[in-house]
């Protein structure tokens, strides 16, 4: 009972952690290029989310419309991203933290209420797709098989996005857009381009996590304030900027939040902040980032 | 226009004197309700200058400002429900209590800078949100504290307005006192360059933690009064949103200006209560506002003043880009 237990958490620790990992690898990678640290990333999950439910509850009787969704959500997240990033936050760049920082809030509040205005209060579900419908036995424990593909699709996700780093030009062009822009740009490459797509990319993998999310728990105003915190104790863990380090932290994290509302649960939600703080003190720049 | 302001400036006492009385004589002229606007006022203007003494003077931007405002209000709830300690005295625990966590929290935070320095501290007010919304037996969880008595000298809004006014007085001169001394004008020099006051001999971090530590005592001390006010203490009183609110009047109001944060907190629950009245999205508006603010009026309110009339600025401000 007790191993059932023990299994069932930890496949459900993984799961979450592989969902917020999708998420939290996009404010990485913004974080990394852009120097910016987006508060109002979670409120583009929140904007994917709703996008998703609103699809799949307009087209509900269209055959396969989550996976539909499933691609429509984060590209119309991404598009989102993309009007923000070219109408504010390219102004920003380079200003004091706070200032990008309260810039952000005020998005927060911003997509916080179009969400409302749109969408209203309540809560939403969306429900699992086929053929991820019902249950399979992992070792004894009957576990749902979507949050069996969510767990698929996060390493996916991470060697995509590793690939596209390592191995495309675009991938050459953002890595060396984070160490010296002005360089990149003398080079003629269109760098504000690059920081757009860039953060395009990172509000699509939002969207993309907020549309995974919607079929796992409620689609409900207020996700964005907790996920974006969420988010910060992944990258913190892993290190501002890196895609291996938000792997490894969402995993972490997954898992230390799961197995803890089992051993402790009184301390279980304060658990990521209890390690994002030592991590923290300890070794500010995180597992996998370098010493400033 | 220039000369204009150095007239202003140069009869600020008069000009003290003169808003004094005017905030002496205002609950006569005004309704109850709006009384009790004033004193959010107040007690929100102690809680954005306190943040600004590391903010706008030492350059320290703090994410975690509620979680210490928090521990002022539940040092004093408690204080009262649990141990029946007369309210004077759980008003003053309230920031002294505010002070000690903000030395354990600031003793670590100091050491970092920049973005780290902000994430501890963001992660530190978590922590002490979890504390407060997870431990049912001692503070009530989400619940809360409810029904807090106070004495009935104070009781009625009219004199809760008195005892805040007079307590955000003596708060305000002290960090005027504290802004103005060799220790502020240390503190500004470590904003401007830290490398350069650490080799004149200024030891960085005991300036840092000395105004964590004075911060936190004020921050502390707006959550103790309004846990008076109010009579209720929540734990969303120590959620990072909260502390989000508490920084945006710090940057309404202009972060390098001593008034700065209380012209802010006068304008934005006035924004709050306008907008709240004909709109229920308010935070929509408050939103756009924010972010019309940080593109064209970075300085604040009191920055743009300044900007506009006066000869030279009064105390080195900075735009920092």
């Amino acid at each position: 009972m007790v191993i059932e237990n023990l299994i069932r958490q930890f496949l459900s620790g993984l799961s979450v952690g592989m969902v917020i990992f999708i998420i939290a690898v996009g404010l990485s990678l913004i974080f990394g290029t852009l120097k910016i640290l987006n508060l109002a990333h979670g409120s583009i999950y929140m904007l994917g989310a709703f996008l998703c439910y609103w699809l799949t509850s307009t087209f509900s009787t269209a055959p396969g419309i989550f996976w539909w969704a499933l691609i429509l959500a984060p590209i119309g997240a991404a598009l989102f991203g993309g009007v923000i990033e070219i109408v504010l936050l390219r102004r920003i760049y380079g200003w004091h933290m706070m200032y990008q920082w309260i810039l952000t809030f005020g998005l927060v509040l911003f997509v916080g209420d179009l969400c409302k205005l749109i969408w209203g209060v309540g809560y939403h579900m969306v429900s699992p797709p086929w053929p991820f419908k019902g249950s399979v036995n992992v070792l004894g424990v009957f576990f749902p098989s979507y949050n069996l593909f969510v767990m698929v699709l996060g390493p996916i996700i991470f060697c995509g996005l590793w690939a596209l780093l390592r191995y495309t030009t675009l991938g050459k062009i953002i890595r060396s857009a984070t160490y010296n822009p002005e360089m990149v740009n003398a080079l003629g490459v269109n760098v504000p381009l690059v920081y757009t797509s860039v953060f395009m990319l990172g509000c699509w993998l939002a969207g993309l996590g907020g549309s995974l999310m919607a079929a796992m728990s409620a689609v409900t105003l207020g996700m964005d304030a907790s996920i974006i915190i969420e988010c910060f104790i992944i990258v913190v863990i892993g290190g501002l900027g890196s895609t291996l380090g938000a792997f490894l932290g969402a995993i972490i994290f997954g898992l230390a939040y799961t197995l803890g509302i089992v051993v402790f649960p009184g301390v279980a939600i304060g658990i990521g902040f209890i390690i994002m703080a030592i991590i923290l003190i300890i070794r500010p720049w995180g597992l996998m980032g370098r010493p400033e | 226009m220039k000369s204009l302001w150095n007239r202003i400036y140069t009869f600020r006492a008069v000009w003290l004197a003169i808003a004094l009385i005017f905030l002496f004589a205002l609950p006569s002229f005004l309704s109850l309700g709006h009384t009790s606007l004033v004193v959010e006022m107040l007690i929100l203007a102690v809680a954005a200058c306190g943040l600004n003494l590391i903010m706008g003077y030492a350059g320290m931007v703090s994410f975690g400002p509620a979680g210490l405002y928090a521990v002022g209000a539940y040092t004093t709830a408690l204080l009262i429900v649990k141990a029946n300690v007369p309210f004077g005295l759980a008003i003053m625990a309230g920031p002294v209590a505010a002070a000690i966590i903000g030395f354990l929290v600031g003793w670590f935070c100091v050491r970092l800078t920049h973005v780290y320095f902000a994430l501890l501290t963001l992660a530190f007010s978590q922590i002490i949100h979890t504390i407060i919304f997870q431990w049912y037996s001692f503070t009530g969880g989400d619940n809360g504290i409810v029904g807090i008595r106070v004495p009935d000298y104070i009781a009625s809004i009219n004199h809760y307005y008195y005892f805040t006014l007079a307590l955000t007085v003596v708060c305000l001169a002290l960090m005027w006192m504290i802004g103005n001394s060799s220790f502020g004008k240390t503190l500004q020099a470590i904003r401007e360059n830290p490398e350069r006051a650490e080799f004149i001999g200024i030891h960085v971090r005991i300036y840092q933690l000395a105004a964590f530590v004075l911060s936190s005592f004020f921050l502390g001390a707006a959550g103790s009064l309004f846990c008076g006010f109010n009579r209720n203490v929540f734990p969303v009183y120590a959620h990072w949103i909260k502390g989000a609110d508490i920084i945006v009047v710090c940057l309404l109001g202009g972060m390098y200006k001593f008034l700065g944060p209380f012209l802010g907190s006068i304008l934005y629950i006035t924004l709050d209560k306008v907008t709240v009245s004909f709109t229920e999205y308010w935070p929509l508006v408050l939103g756009l506002i924010i972010v019309l603010l940080v593109l064209f009026l970075r300085g604040g309110i009191a920055g743009f003043f300044t900007e506009k009339f006066s000869a030279t600025t009064i105390r080195g401000s900075r735009e920092e880009r």
